[in-house]
């Protein structure tokens, strides 16, 4: 029977690929229905290894209403409505403090592991939500990679081919795990995450099924003409049909084992019924369940805030806070609370000035949050000024490619060079 | 001019044609479009038979109306004011919560109502390209109702696109700076001079228009500042331009000095020579496949150009060129959500779907109609897909094809956004006849069932009472009884109904080998939907 393997390495890297055998695949066409034991998966990282949670705040957060630099007058001469006050943050030091919609972030900040870095940007930056967003994920300024960072780190430093080395709880695959090989999956409501065939005698139907989605020769089509690829989860040069039979095979490999996990592990920590706080339910069951997975993303939007933004980004950060509160408790209740930092990132900043419409126009320099025990916390990188800027915005201080780095090789213990294509000084918040 | 194709062309041809330019249809209606021969299709899908009024939209669209239910909003908030004078501010509090509760509740009602009228519009339209059209349009010019948040701007955009469907691009984008739902969604509704909000200055130039690099952040500055001032009615729906609000300074954009207002702006886009590259290639795009060619796009654009941007010769151009019935470019399209759900249908010969079912497999598989994720649109081709939407395409289809008795409700994702369309929502709530008026018709239905006060539990109720009573397709239609005995034949019919193409091999053995295995005392319709729902769970099925 042809696998996973044998279609990835017939179809994109004919005779010469190299890597190892990994026994999960073979393992989970054999058991299909009744296993989600300790798989030899991953045998690089191992299933104990460090996980990393990425939150997306999408659309653009305002770093300087997310960690505010209260005692700067030029803070309040630009934002005359906007400008958060002293009494309405939670002082982190004399200079600036963070939004009090987040108590528990806080909290964490003073127990030492809420790191945030300040200033953080790309040089040119790019004010398109787009091409912004594009840049983060890729870690490409010039924008011309196919691949994301994470997919980068999934093929360099992840060996075998589970399908579950990422998963992305959203609808559509994030541009980050765009890889040459293994872009991870994506999935959103786990009990549905299986081909439902609501029949009696549904063996019959399976086996075919299981057949028609598992391609058993090289696609052909190799000429065909088509696009670069890569930025959602394809794989560079791939055809369409050979893209959706890759993913049908993913979809087949992965749903038994995490319909499975879904449903065996529960916890009794509380989470809101936010889209991020359900998600990182999600996350951390799929923890408790034992996945390989090394990296999680999820999404948090809405801080697109041309307009009255004020209440609309409390509430998002506040939303962001309690979702990582349970978050975080739940995992210490799993004993894996030392296993995971979270980090979020946000296309851009915005506009120093406010505008008339009681929000701020997209920026540059922003803040970013990691998060866990294996953080140092504190601040990091230097608080970009208010009055020197570059057309309207803050200058950023800190490169975002620096942050990965450290995370790369401090957490999930590889070297950055060969994922960000160059290399890039470190920050101290990982030991 | 891109190479012509000639004439004559096969049945796959028409059905390719079909499914592009259109949704796709039945083999019948395949059978026609063939019959007329490959330049008469073209023609026949640019001038449709019937206008852009083939079905009346719900009451609450039409202007009159809509100033009608504005001044009542009014006239309820100033009552309102008067009346909270006199109250305490828990008691204020409440009152206008009520007020808005109201407001909302209605909104959302007329959002699932449009919905569902316009998914039935592409069902049933005798104008598919039309439609395909003003999909292009609100995926080019997006505009999301979760911002916006009156569904009646949104239906009033929508019917701006039909019009405009293959009509021209340049005047489209002057009446879109102008547009209600847009102004709302991109914030020209409070560009003030002096504090100009740069937001549409900015995707009308990188996302409408000209593309990344086609211009610089000093064109974007001063843009903004020439669309100051426009501002909507709110008594009347309708965008009047206060010049008080604008800033009547000079201003240089690609270069060129003068007072600008935003038509002007608009008007020096369109100097660009990039404007039309632009539309050019993302048309090719939509309609043949990703990445044109260079030397293909030039010839477009110059087609464009020369026809001062109106889009139905563009059209006629790809259509009939020998390019779009390329090998490589045939059946290698990743269907939206839509496509896939529309196309479906009529595939399996329904003239509807279950009430509220397609609005909730719109959200499960990425496309709700008025929802575009962003002001970029959807992501188009493989970001469709991903393990996640491919199973849940498969258990739509499984729901489709075998009705609630043997899929009982499992298609039925539970997942939040799903509770969130249950709570209000029956997109097709409306829908018990053939044709996507029902806003208009009184009565009727499952809005007679409802009454007026659709709460979202009765929503919820009825939703799930009307998939619970779906059957499923007429199989007896799609697979006459006598056509069951040939098993070859019975595969190649449905393969030419679901695939249009012959089946690869492997495939068509598969499906053989499952009829022959289902083969009992007699193939009922449930052994056909079985087979039917393995042919529409495959990667190739995905395909268009």
């Amino acid at each position: 029977m042809k696998t996973r393997r044998d279609f990835l390495r017939a179809t994109l890297l004919g005779a010469s690929a190299t890597w190892t055998v990994p026994m999960f695949v073979e393992n989970t066409f054999a058991q299909l229905h009744n296993d989600t034991k300790d798989l030899a998966v991953q045998p690089v990282t191992g299933k104990d290894g460090p996980i990393l949670v990425v939150i997306q705040l999408a659309g653009g957060n305002d770093g300087l209403n997310t960690l505010a630099p209260f005692a700067d007058d030029a803070y309040h001469k630009a934002r005359p409505r906007l400008a958060k006050k002293e009494k309405d943050l939670i002082r982190l030091s004399d200079y600036c403090g963070l939004n009090n919609s987040m108590p528990w972030l806080g909290s964490q900040f003073k127990e030492g592991d809420l790191a945030i870095v300040q200033g953080v940007g790309y040089p040119n930056p790019n004010r398109s939500h787009f091409v912004s967003t594009s840049i983060w994920e890729t870690a490409d300024p010039a924008n011309r990679s196919n691949t994301g960072w994470l997919g980068r780190y999934f093929d360099n430093a992840c060996s075998g081919s589970d399908p579950t080395v990422g998963i992305s709880f959203s609808k559509t695959q994030p541009e980050a795990f765009g890889a040459a090989r293994n872009p991870g999956i994506c999935l959103s409501t786990p009990e549905l995450y299986r081909w439902i065939n609501g029949n009696d005698d549904s063996k019959t139907a399976e086996e075919f099924f299981s057949d028609l989605n598992r391609p058993d020769a090289p696609v052909e089509g190799g000429s065909i003409a088509m696009a670069a690829g890569g930025k959602t989860g394809a794989i560079q040069g791939e055809s369409n049909l050979s893209f959706l039979e890759r993913v049908a095979l993913d979809a087949q490999v992965s749903s038994a084992k995490i319909l499975e996990i879904a449903s065996k592990h529960k916890t009794n920590v509380q989470y809101d019924g936010t889209p991020l706080a359900r998600s990182l339910n999600l996350v951390g069951r799929m923890i408790a369940g034992g996945l390989p997975t090394r990296v999680f993303y999820v999404s948090h939007g809405g801080f697109d805030t041309h307009n009255n933004q004020m209440g609309t980004q409390d509430r998002l950060l506040g939303q962001l806070d309690s979702a990582l509160k349970s978050f975080m408790a739940d995992l210490k209740q799993q004993g894996a609370a030392d296993r995971v930092v979270v980090m979020t990132f946000s296309e851009f900043g915005r506009r120093v000035g406010e505008n008339a419409s009681g929000g701020t126009d997209h920026g540059q320099g922003s803040c970013l949050f990691t998060l866990g025990q294996g953080v140092k916390g504190g601040l990091y990188g230097k608080y970009p000024s208010l009055t020197d800027l570059s057309q309207g915005d803050l200058k950023f201080t800190t490169d975002f490619r620096g942050i990965y780095a450290t995370i790369l090789e401090n957490w999930l213990k590889t070297p950055s060079k060969p994922i960000l294509k160059g290399a890039y000084e470190k920050l101290s918040f990982m030991g | 001019m891109l190479p012509q194709a000639p004439d004559p062309w096969t049945i796959y041809e028409a059905a390719h044609l079909l499914n592009r330019a259109g949704f796709g249809g039945s083999p019948s209606d395949i059978k026609t479009l063939h019959a007329l021969g490959r330049t008469k299709a073209v023609d026949s899908l640019l001038k449709p038979a019937v206008g852009p009024d083939e079905f009346a939209m719900p009451e609450w669209c039409t202007p009159a109306k809509m100033a009608e239910d504005m001044q009542e909003r009014i006239a309820q908030f100033r009552k309102l004011r008067e009346e909270t004078k006199n109250m305490t501010p828990e008691e204020a509090e409440k009152a206008k919560k009520n007020v808005n509760q109201t407001e909302q509740r209605e909104n959302r009602q007329h959002g699932i109502e449009g919905q569902g009228w316009w998914f039935r519009s592409m069902l049933h339209t005798r104008a598919p390209l039309r439609e395909k059209m003003t999909l292009f349009w609100h995926d080019h010019f997006a505009t999301s109702i979760q911002k916006v948040k009156q569904p009646v701007l949104m239906m009033m955009q929508n019917d701006l696109f039909r019009r405009n469907a293959t009509g021209n691009f340049r005047q489209l984008t002057h009446e879109i700076a102008k547009n209600p739902a847009m102004m709302l969604y991109l914030d020209t509704q409070n560009s003030k001079s002096g504090k100009p909000n740069e937001n549409f200055a900015r995707e009308v130039m990188e996302l409408f228009t000209l593309g990344e690099g086609h211009y610089t952040e000093q064109d974007i500055h001063e843009a903004a500042r020439a669309f100051t001032g426009y501002q909507l009615n709110r008594q009347n729906g309708t965008v009047f331009h206060n010049r008080r609000q604008w800033d009547d300074g000079e201003k240089t954009v690609f270069g060129k000095t003068g007072k600008f207002d935003g038509d002007d702006v608009v008007n020096l886009i369109f100097e660009q020579p990039q404007a039309a590259k632009f539309m050019a290639a993302k048309l090719w795009e939509y309609f043949a496949a990703d990445n044109p060619p260079p030397a293909a796009v030039e010839s477009m654009a110059a087609t464009f150009r020369s026809a001062n941007y109106e889009v139905a010769p563009l059209l006629r151009e790809i259509f009939l060129s020998k390019q779009f019935y390329a090998e490589e470019v045939m059946r290698n399209q990743i269907k939206c959500p839509i496509q896939f759900l529309v196309q479906m249908l009529k595939q399996l010969d329904l003239n509807q779907a279950p009430q509220g079912y397609t609005m909730i497999a719109q959200q499960q598989l990425g496309q709700v109609l008025f929802n575009p994720p962003n002001v970029a649109g959807w992501d188009w081709g493989k970001a469709w897909i991903n393990t996640n939407t491919l199973l849940t395409r498969y258990n739509v289809a499984g729901f489709i094809t075998k009705g609630a008795e043997k899929a009982p409700g499992q298609a039925l994702p539970v997942d939040e956004s799903m509770a969130m369309a249950r709570k209000s929502d029956d997109s097709e709530m409306m829908d018990d006849d053939d044709k996507p008026n029902a806003g208009k018709r009184k009565g009727g239905g499952v809005q007679a069932a409802l009454g007026k006060k659709a709460t979202p539990e009765k929503v919820a109720m009825v939703t799930e009472v009307a998939a619970r009573n779906w059957r499923g397709p007429d199989y007896d239609r799609i697979a006459p009884r006598e056509l069951r005995k040939r098993h070859e034949d019975l595969v190649d019919s449905l393969a030419l109904r679901f695939f249009q193409a012959p089946l690869a091999d492997k495939n068509r053995k598969r499906f053989i080998a499952f009829a022959e295995e289902k083969e009992g005392v007699v193939f009922t319709n449930h052994e056909v939907a079985e087979l039917v729902h393995l042919m529409l769970s495959t990667p190739e099925y995905q395909l268009t």
